[in-house]
């Protein structure tokens, strides 16, 4: 049986993957069979970081073939290895599930042998859960890059969620610190998956679809020199071409030190900033281009969204009661949720300031860009207008920097949800 | 002003909603200890299924979400919960359809605030019940939830445990859901004896352990943890005791 020093190596590897997210899929239990999973993800205990616990998040192995600078399993590095057996992680998944400890196991590994010998060990781990043990709750397989498309596909029948990392944001930063990935290597399993998602959804195959909860990925921002700009750009292409679900953004901090890589962290804001561009691209209707140019970096000031609206301020104010659901989205201050109750509210009569407060929609950046009835609470000049929020993100920045100490962490927290 | 004075169960509460319709002085609660003044009545509502029937069947006709707005209303901690069901039933009358989305209506905002949070807690609870393995390997889950959830949570965990049994306990509310592997029964349950499995201490060590491997120390960010995971539920879970 497995032993709680070896869980601990390889728990404590394992948790720089940020994803943690249980949502997405929803596998029914068979008869006798144990768990299931449930659309909107579940929270299962949260550590003293804020983070959640949703997966049983482990690896294999930590004994790597590779030698990425930025990783502390690097073949050069000093530590501990260990690794475990398919059963001794079978075990463990189902006694921890039981005990509702976990929604499901998040596996893993570093390469060891070969990227096919790897591959093949999480695999029949993954298989031997389904089949052996009857389990049906969810699986998020993290893909073996290099290793065979007969394996990844084998493995995404059985799984709810496969991730290739694309580790860095460049081609050229990923020769730098991972000279044994390729872009080829880590983008084609993701396309071909993804060729794989779309014959079943054309062919509305109902029963043992491939990887219901799709893909994701994740890079390290600031271990290379790219912007917020070219980070974004290959964001929104893996989302609109790949059709990722999810693309995680993991700041760096300097655990290993190297000649190539910077001996300063990324910051936490940055990585927060990142994550709310990101939000806009997929649920507020923005084009990375109305967002950051190529170049650029977003805004430590400002959200991005307050941002923009300040760059666009002949747009505003919107009349509450009459602007559509796409132009209610672009209000800073207003969220997705505030602004579908929004449509729904006026139906039966015009709102005002009144009516918005009582459905604890918060007005305290969003009066400067609304109407209500024709009224208008805000500051009448732009430059009023920059600076009441430029006071205001004062404040949400140095909540972040003291007691916040990671912004991501808020997010990841409710990425269990999402 | 008349109190009728209803014992918690939803056929109870229907029935109330049934003979206090007319009455536009009155206040349908399951309080006991209610201060009267001059001028109070109390009535106790005898359950009547023909009624309680005729008002479910009415509500169902306008909307087909309402039955369950109520049901989950009817499981509130609030002590005004009764009134706000009433109220929202009255107003799907009054209204001939659903009113769910008149989200600016005083009595939509109460109903949806009460809704939310039980929906809430389910959800959480989904997640924070923990399960201890007995000798005969039954599953017991001991928790005290503000809300009455505990028939919620039984229905998500017989379809996850197929033809395993478990007992998921309100020790607050002195009740239990029990599950054969088939049916869930509800009964009221007071103290409970077990005598735990052999390896049960195993794994809520690996999962102690698991709990403060996985945190990254050098990122504390505690107001966030209990924000999540409020203290008052810390008693219940391993990591946390």
């Amino acid at each position: 049986m497995l032993d709680a020093e070896r869980l601990q190596i390889l728990t404590e590897s394992a948790k720089y993957d940020v994803s943690c997210s249980s949502s997405g899929s929803k596998r029914a239990n068979r008869k006798g069979g144990l768990g299931n999973a449930s659309v909107g993800g579940i929270c299962h205990s949260f550590t003293p970081d804020g983070r959640c616990i949703s997966l049983l998040k482990i690896l294999m192995s930590n004994d790597c073939l590779y030698d990425c600078e930025y990783c502390p399993n690097r073949r050069s590095a000093d530590v501990r290895r260990a690794s475990v057996t398919p059963e001794e992680i079978c075990e463990l998944t189902i006694n921890f599930y039981m005990r509702n400890y976990i929604e499901g196991l998040f596996l893993s590994s570093a390469v060891f042998g070969t990227p096919n010998h790897t591959m093949e060990l999480l695999t029949d781990t993954v298989i031997k859960l389904r089949k052996l043990y009857n389990f049906n709750g969810y699986i998020h397989l993290k893909g073996i890059p290099n290793a065979d498309d007969a394996l990844i596909m084998r493995a995404a029948k059985y799984v709810d969620r496969m991730s290739f990392n694309v580790e860095l944001p460049s081609e050229k930063s990923l020769k730098l610190l991972a000279p044994q990935k390729t872009k080829e290597g880590l983008l084609l399993p993701m396309k071909k998956l993804r060729a794989a998602e779309l014959y079943d959804k054309e062919n509305k195959v109902r029963g043992g679809k491939v990887i219901p909860a799709g893909q994701t990925t994740q890079m390290i921002i600031g271990a290379s020199p790219e912007s917020d700009g070219q980070i974004l750009r290959l964001t929104e292409a893996l989302y609109r071409r790949i059709g990722l679900k999810r693309v995680y953004y993991s700041s760096y901090v300097p655990v290993v030190s190297s000649p190539k890589l910077p001996t300063i962290g990324a910051g936490l804001l940055r990585e927060h900033r990142l994550y709310q561009a990101d939000w806009l691209i997929r649920f507020y209707g923005f084009d990375v281009n109305e967002i950051c140019g190529e170049g650029e970096n977003l805004s430590a000031e400002f959200d991005p969204k307050c941002h923009w609206a300040l760059r666009n301020m002949h747009l505003f104010p919107v009349e509450i009661n009459t602007a559509p659901l796409e132009t209610l989205l672009r209000v800073p201050g207003i969220g997705a949720r505030g602004a579908y109750r929004i449509t729904e509210a006026r139906k039966y009569g015009a709102l005002d300031f009144d009516n918005l407060a009582k459905m604890r929609i918060i007005l305290k950046r969003a009066k400067h860009f609304i109407t209500c009835k024709g009224k208008f609470y805000g500051s009448e000049s732009a430059n009023a207008v920059t600076a009441a929020l430029m006071l205001d993100g004062a404040r949400e920045r140095q909540e972040q920097i003291s007691m916040f100490s990671s912004p991501s962490v808020a997010l990841s927290a409710l990425s269990g949800e999402i | 002003m008349t109190y009728y004075l209803v014992d918690g169960s939803e056929e109870n509460f229907y029935t109330a909603v049934f003979d206090a319709y007319k009455d536009n002085d009155c206040i349908i609660t399951s309080e006991r200890n209610v201060q009267l003044g001059l001028g109070f009545e109390v009535k106790d509502v005898i359950t009547d299924g023909d009624k309680a029937r005729r008002v479910k069947a009415k509500i169902n006709a306008l909307d087909r979400g309402a039955e369950e707005d109520v049901s989950l209303l009817l499981r509130s901690d609030s002590a005004l919960k009764e009134s706000v069901a009433f109220d929202y039933i009255k107003l799907i009358i009054a209204n001939r359809g659903a009113v769910r989305s008149m989200l600016a209506n005083p009595t939509v905002i109460e109903m949806t605030t009460l809704r939310t949070r039980v929906f809430g807690e389910a959800h959480r609870m989904k997640g924070l019940l923990r399960f201890m393995e007995n000798a005969n390997g039954v599953l017991y889950a001991p928790y005290s939830p503000d809300n009455d959830v505990t028939e919620i949570l039984a229905l998500h965990f017989a379809a996850r445990f197929s033809g395993k049994q478990f007992v998921i306990h309100d020790v607050k509310r002195k009740i239990a859901a029990m599950f054969d592997g088939e049916e869930i029964v509800m009964t009221s349950a007071g103290d409970a004896e077990i005598y735990l499995s052999e390896y049960e201490s195993y794994f809520q060590n690996l999962w102690k352990q698991y709990y403060n491997s996985v945190n990254i120390a050098s990122r504390p960010h505690p107001k966030q943890m209990r924000g999540s995971m409020p203290v008052r539920y810390w008693k219940f879970l391993p990591e946390k005791k």
